[in-house]
């Protein structure tokens, strides 16, 4: 168990390519942090660098208030996942498990013990013998943070550990991961690309872009109140839908003007946007599929469309519509919000109205791409 | 109906084809491990035979036994082989030690001018080694490691440039995924555990044609052999020594001693490889296809 700490950690390959600006990250004592981006990022150099697997270019990386920038891996305190799992072919499970342990030169009866006790704690008891070929998937990546937990370490670092996993046992083993992390409760740092992992696992996010930090905050922080464009479109599936439209200030109040409609920022937004005294300009309108709905032609600022793409996902719909001008927008429909007359009536190239409100946008400066009300 | 017994028809005639171009390729390959054979069944017969030492005009002996066996155990033969098994042990030793550690530093590590360093080395092999002969002979023989010294002499030849080979296992080693070395680093491994506890036992076959390429190479060497002991007895290897039993003059007293020799020679070889070579064929390819 310990706090991490990154100051102004920089990674340069070849004397040019900069894979990590200035990462400057507080990570405290059993805290969840998930690093997450598109690929190269950083997010896994960064990792790299925590583990000591990869040199630190400049800046230092504390655990536990001391300066590890020159220590070997094994002498840091960690314990790590890989996302190939990364199991040694020849070892049997057990062996696997034991590697750590035997290099310490731990007493066989405790390595014992402590190698059942995590195989009890990852349901691969009956494994043990078996060589990693002749385990799935969801087995193997329970083997490697099988022999990643009976390191007792300080730190627990995981490098895409279920990419390499189908979707369903994807599901399965993030739910495990969260179980696992209540009962080793120790410090985790997380590498991942999929959102979805990140917000469901994290204490706190990280998420990246070509080198730097875009915004670190808590899932709801980071979902609500987006820092930038990036992380606003990063976050949420499917992404969020941006129009490029212009704001308006009438009499202290806000309006922005998608598609010929004249929707009112009202709200918490409204205000804050007085607040800051924001001047009529362009913008860049985010609105989430989540929070458009579809509304009868008669509705006030309803928004005419056309559906071109109707995907059913089961619990919800998703229609991807064009406007009049030619915007692709995607709108997510509960299927319970629907009766059977509406739900026939969606049919390729049939004409829709939708609607938001002013309390679900998201406002950016089109030039910085930075939130107007971050 | 007609459709199925044409189809049957076909089946058929590409069955026969097949056992046709089968048998064809069978018969080719026991003719050439008969041409193949027949030296080592004559060298096999010739060393048994006993009623006389010289070169004669039949294949079968007519009078059986071990007398040329028991000559070689009286002659120089015993020094000879047992320098050549020295020498093939050193070298078997030394050459796997260096030429595995070149080879998984330059899978793994990255260093300067280490892309410089595998071109100069893999041009430099290209040379053959019969050029650098003459120097090499002057550099022993200042080193006083020639002649009656020539079996220390030939191990620092074997080894000294044995790292240069790292081609073949580096190849191999390239495949194993590192995740592997860093995983077990995080596991508390230093770089030298790494090798010898993940990397070696995962690159079995390659070590052993290694250890197999290493000890054959001086167990045959005859030509840089015969120049290094520069006609002293003590200093032969079993080529050489063995060679000299076939001058004019000598080769009607020795030469059913001389196939006995020879079937000695081919033992310790016979016998290594029968044990490893499920792993030599897997060694020679196994770094080609990562698989």
């Amino acid at each position: 168990m310990a706090s991490v700490k990154l100051t102004n950690v920089k990674k340069i390959y070849d004397k040019n390519v900069v894979a990590v600006h200035d990462f400057n990250l507080e990570i405290k004592d059993k805290e969840f942090v998930v690093f997450v981006g598109p690929s190269g990022c950083g997010k896994s150099t960064t990792l790299r660098m925590i583990a000591g697997l990869e040199e630190i270019s400049d800046g230092t990386v504390e655990i536990d208030g001391e300066v590890v920038n020159d220590l070997q891996p094994k002498d840091r305190g960690i314990a790590m996942v890989f996302q190939n799992y990364a199991l040694y072919p020849h070892m049997s499970v057990y062996d696997n498990i034991a590697f750590s342990l035997r290099l310490k030169k731990l007493p066989e009866d405790q390595i014992y013990e402590r190698v059942t006790n995590a195989a009890e704690i990852l349901g691969i008891t009956e494994y043990l013998m078996r060589k990693p070929r002749a385990l799935s998937g969801g087995q193997r990546q329970r083997v490697a943070i099988g022999r990643a937990m009976v390191r007792d370490s300080k730190v627990f670092l995981m490098d895409e550990p279920l990419s390499n996993l189908d979707a369903k046992l994807r599901n399965q083993m993030r739910a495990e991961i969260i179980l696992l992390r209540q009962k080793l409760d120790t410090t985790f740092i997380y590498v991942t690309h999929d959102q979805t992992e990140a917000m469901t696992l994290a204490d706190r996010i990280v998420i990246m872009k070509d080198g730097f930090i875009m915004q670190v905050g808590t899932p709801d922080e980071v979902f609500d109140m987006p820092d930038n464009l990036f992380v606003a479109e990063f976050i949420g599936a499917p992404k969020m839908n941006i129009i490029k439209t212009k704001l308006l200030e009438e009499n202290g109040k806000y309006y922005v003007t998608p598609f010929g409609a004249k929707i009112e920022v009202d709200g918490d937004k409204g205000k804050a946007l007085a607040d800051r005294k924001v001047k009529s300009g362009d913008v860049l309108l985010g609105v989430r599929p989540e929070h458009i709905e579809l509304a009868k032609a008669a509705a006030p600022h309803a928004i005419p469309c056309k559906l071109v793409v109707d995907e059913m996902m089961g619990s919800e719909l998703h229609l991807h519509v064009d406007t009049e001008d030619g915007n692709r927008l995607i709108v997510r429909v509960p299927t319970l919000d629907l009766d059977k007359e509406q739900r026939k009536a969606l049919v390729t190239g049939a004409q829709l109205y939708i609607t938001f409100e002013g309390k679900a946008m998201h406002l950016f400066d089109p030039e910085s791409e930075k939130n107007l009300l971050a | 109906m007609s459709k199925n017994e044409n189809t049957s028809k076909r089946h058929m005639g590409i069955k026969a084809a097949n056992r046709l171009s089968n048998g064809f390729i069978y018969a080719l390959l026991v003719i050439i491990s008969v041409i193949w054979l027949i030296p080592f069944v004559f060298i096999l017969l010739q060393s048994f035979r006993v009623e006389s030492t010289n070169q004669v005009g039949y294949v079968i002996p007519r009078q059986w036994g071990l007398q040329n066996y028991k000559n070689l155990w009286t002659s120089d033969f015993k020094r000879w082989y047992l320098n050549t098994f020295i020498i093939s042990l050193a070298s078997a030793v030394l050459v796997t030690v260096i030429q595995l550690c070149m080879s998984y530093t330059l899978s793994r590590f990255r260093f300067k001018l280490r892309g410089p360093l595998m071109r100069f080395m893999l041009i430099l092999g290209m040379f053959p080694g019969m050029l650098t002969m003459i120097i090499l002979y002057r550099v022993l023989a200042d080193l006083g490691l020639t002649q009656a010294n020539a079996v220390p002499g030939l191990i620092l030849v074997g080894f000294a440039s044995s790292g240069m080979g790292y081609y073949v296992s580096k190849g191999f080693f390239d495949t194993i995924p590192k995740s592997l070395d860093e995983a077990a680093r995080v596991d508390g491994a230093t770089r030298l555990q790494v090798l010898y506890k993940i990397i070696l036992p995962l690159a079995k076959p390659i070590v052993i044609y290694t250890i197999l390429t290493a000890f054959m190479g001086p167990w045959g060497d005859y030509v840089f052999a015969r120049y290094v002991a520069f006609g002293t007895s003590a200093g032969y290897n079993v080529a050489v020594g063995m060679y000299s039993w076939l001058t004019n003059d000598q080769i009607n007293n020795w030469y059913t001693t001389f196939c006995a020799g020879g079937v000695i020679v081919a033992v310790p070889v016979t016998i290594l490889f029968l044990c490893l070579q499920k792993y030599y064929v897997e060694g020679v390819t196994g770094g080609a296809v990562k698989g």
